[in-house]
């Protein structure tokens, strides 16, 4: 048998249905893959700079233009990393409103990946008529559930994405008791419908793709199946205050994106929800949980594309959550809304909440007059941009194994489903990058 | 004739997105099923796989002009659309990316994010008008659904729409909001800033941030004038002015400008 001499090269000049724009190239040489690139050609905005010489109070509206599918994210990471400089402690009942709005673009963000930028590679649509003309069910699943997830945020955000109510220190307007309960019926129907889009993903014979060894990182949970934390866990064994990000991430450029790479313990790691579930399976509800022992994620399957049926536990779970939330607001809305005397905005202090997407930080320095000196950024697609070229790499070298020098039609195709299991958001990793060499 | 053919015959869309947040896309996927009947949507890589080129009745752009690449493409863009609609606030204004720091050029803030390194071809940040000619700038940030239908509507009858842009004010005003700027003395934006967004901040009590950058004949010197009386300091006056892409020109007649619009520092 004579070995193929061969140098291929496939190219995806835009990964469609992802937000933001990217492209892959990967280079093949004597059946081997020699090289992965992974080009996020969004264009930068430089938000570290821009925010610099605005004041404190402006970072929530700032930021939260970074991304609107994650601005509900940005604004609570920017909030947790001024209220971490003066160690402020929100209320209960504010947290309970911050996570419901929290829970609001989880439900949103999930909604709108899995069914509308994902589900047409199963489906095997490729346009949008199509889609909402032969899967009418999978269309209105999708429409239903994102409008839910708008619902909420609208509610406590005052908009669906770009909030402004959320501020540091308060809300300006705590929603009534009433318009809480309005929520209901929507939430009950909602979460029969994420069951069925659970059970959905739960049964789909995912492409094949080999295996990645877990490296996970996640904030640490306290009790609740949740998104904020002061911590960080990793599945590496090490547990750090988020202080010490820029110690536990090491972060490299790269002169063909304008996202750059992110290793945690020299290794590239995923971050999302199948680390969260990694880490916090135990503390979903009767429901979701049961999908999760039903699921290759319960035995130990390390398989990038089963990022999307951990959304869709997440989902399930989320929906659940916001009906607890909404009864324990209720149950507070009779006490007066005070909240601690704010302090002045001043120093330093670094916040991070778990996105859709995974682990995003904010961290800041602000001078005696409340002004923003200094900005870092770092954002879940940006630490994921590694992993997913690994990914890429590992499934072209086994699917070249397998196939030999024939043609594998799907492989493209399977690579882009690939990517969208990450569920990257290049707005995000390019908008908010910040390079340091290490 | 069965769907697809009669489908074929309908005017075209595409909705196409340079440097922004993807909001308006957001906004535009969520109510596509309200135009799915009366339109062929041609290209669209935020929501569908495949996507042509070729001549397109009505083009939605977001985003704004921040490298090379989105210059490329919005003259591709332009050459194929009938109608080039503009929308969100980077598409009109140029958002936070261009009005968030207006005293550090492009290739200085690549040096501090990015490290000496870095080498991308960068813009300095613009709406779409600065490199070529726009039929209808619909702001927003984001862009209120019941515009976009309504712009659509319009275009489809061949009919370019009429967009008001009064200040928020006169939003506040129909809901009865009591005054923010006046009565909490907060550093609310709403005389100097498009209406359209039902006056969201207000209605919340929060001072309005001027998302949907300026209105209609801004008084952008008086608007100066009362928060400076209510004690903010200049530059921090001139900063939140400016945040969402206020061009320079509306600051010529200022005093702390010079003739560029640029803030003069001292004053």
């Amino acid at each position: 048998m004579t070995q193929e001499k061969e140098t291929r090269r496939i190219v995806i000049p835009e990964v469609t249905r992802v937000e933001g724009h990217s492209a892959v190239t990967v280079d093949i040489k004597d059946g081997e893959v020699v090289d992965v690139k992974l080009d996020v050609f969004e264009g930068t905005r430089f938000f570290e700079r821009i925010v610099v010489g605005h004041k404190a109070d402006e970072m929530a509206h700032l930021t939260s233009r970074i991304c609107a599918i994650c601005s509900t994210g940005h604004v609570l990471a920017s909030i947790r990393a001024l209220e971490a400089a003066v160690q402020y402690k929100p209320s209960v009942r504010l947290n309970l409103f911050r996570e419901l709005m929290h829970l609001g673009m989880i439900i949103e963000s999930h909604a709108t990946h899995l069914c509308a930028l994902v589900l047409p590679d199963f489906l095997g649509t490729k346009d949008l008529l199509t889609f909402a003309d032969k899967f009418k069910d999978e269309f209105a699943l999708w429409t239903s559930l994102r409008s839910l997830g708008c619902a909420i945020q609208t509610m406590v955000g005052g908009r669906p994405f770009h909030p402004v109510n959320l501020h540091v220190f308060k809300l300006s307007h705590y929603p009534s008791r009433e318009s809480l309960e309005s929520l209901l019926p929507d939430l009950k129907s909602g979460a029969e419908l994420a069951l069925k889009l659970a059970h959905t993903f739960l049964n789909l014979k995912l492409p094949n793709i080999p295996s990645l060894e877990p490296n996970y990182l996640c904030l640490e949970q306290d009790g609740v199946y949740g998104y904020f934390g002061d911590h960080i866990r990793s599945s590496e064994g090490f547990r750090r205050p988020i202080s010490e990000y820029k110690e536990y991430l090491s972060e490299y450029a790269v002169t063909y994106s304008h996202a750059k790479k992110s290793r945690s313990n020299g290794k590239p790691y995923m971050v999302g929800a199948i680390a969260r579930l990694h880490f916090y399976h135990e503390l979903l509800g009767s429901t979701a949980r049961s999908i999760y022992m039903a699921s290759d994620l319960a035995r130990g399957s390390c398989n990038s594309m089963l990022n999307n049926l951990a959304q869709a536990i997440e989902l399930v779970q989320a929906i659940e959550r916001v009906q607890t939330i909404i009864a324990l607001l209720s149950e507070l809305s009779h006490e007066p809304e005070v909240e601690a005397p704010e302090p002045r905005l001043v120093g330093s202090g670094v916040g991070a909440v778990e996105c859709p997407r995974g682990t995003l930080y904010h961290s800041y320095e602000v001078d005696e007059q409340g002004v923003i000196t200094a900005a870092d950024m770092i954002t879940p697609s940006a630490q994921n941009t590694e992993r997913i070229e690994r990914d890429i790499r590992n499934t072209v070298s086994h699917r070249l194994a397998e196939n030999g020098a024939g043609k594998d039609e799907n492989l493209e195709c399977d690579l882009e489903t690939l990517i969208r299991s990450y569920d990257p958001c290049n707005t995000c990793a390019t908008h908010a990058v910040r390079l340091r060499y290490v | 004739m069965n769907l697809e053919n009669k489908h074929n015959t309908l005017p075209t869309i595409a909705v196409e997105g340079l440097t922004g947040c993807a909001g308006e896309l957001l906004v535009i996927l969520e109510n596509l099923d309200k135009l799915l009947p009366f339109v062929r949507v041609v290209s669209f890589p935020f929501a569908q796989s495949s996507n042509q080129g070729g001549p397109v009745d009505i083009t939605f752009v977001e985003g704004s002009v921040s490298q090379k690449h989105d210059l490329e493409k919005l003259e591709r863009i332009r050459a194929a659309s009938r109608w080039l609609v503009a929308v969100g606030n980077c598409a009109v204004w140029g958002c936070v990316q261009k009005g968030g720091c207006t005293n550090c050029s492009a290739a200085e803030k690549m040096l501090q994010v990015y490290g000496k390194d870095a080498n991308f071809d960068v813009l300095e940040a613009a709406p779409l008008e600065k490199h070529v000619h726009v039929d209808v700038r619909l702001s927003g940030c984001p862009i209120n659904a019941t515009q976009f239908l309504s712009v659509t509507a319009s275009l489809l009858q061949d009919h370019l729409p009429y967009i008001t842009s009064k200040p928020v004010c006169l939003e506040c005003k129909l809901k009865e909001n009591p005054c923010v700027l006046i009565e909490d003395n907060l550093p609310c934006l709403g005389p100097v800033t498009a209406a359209g967004c039902g006056a969201l901040c207000p209605s919340v009590g929060a001072a309005c941030y001027g998302c949907w950058g300026p209105c209609q004949s801004p008084q952008m010197e008086a608007m100066a004038q009362v928060l400076t009386e209510k004690g903010f300091a200049l530059e921090e006056v001139i900063s939140r002015l400016g945040s969402f892409g206020a061009p320079a020109e509306l600051f010529k007649r200022w005093k702390p400008f010079n003739e560029n619009g640029a803030a003069v520092k001292g004053v």
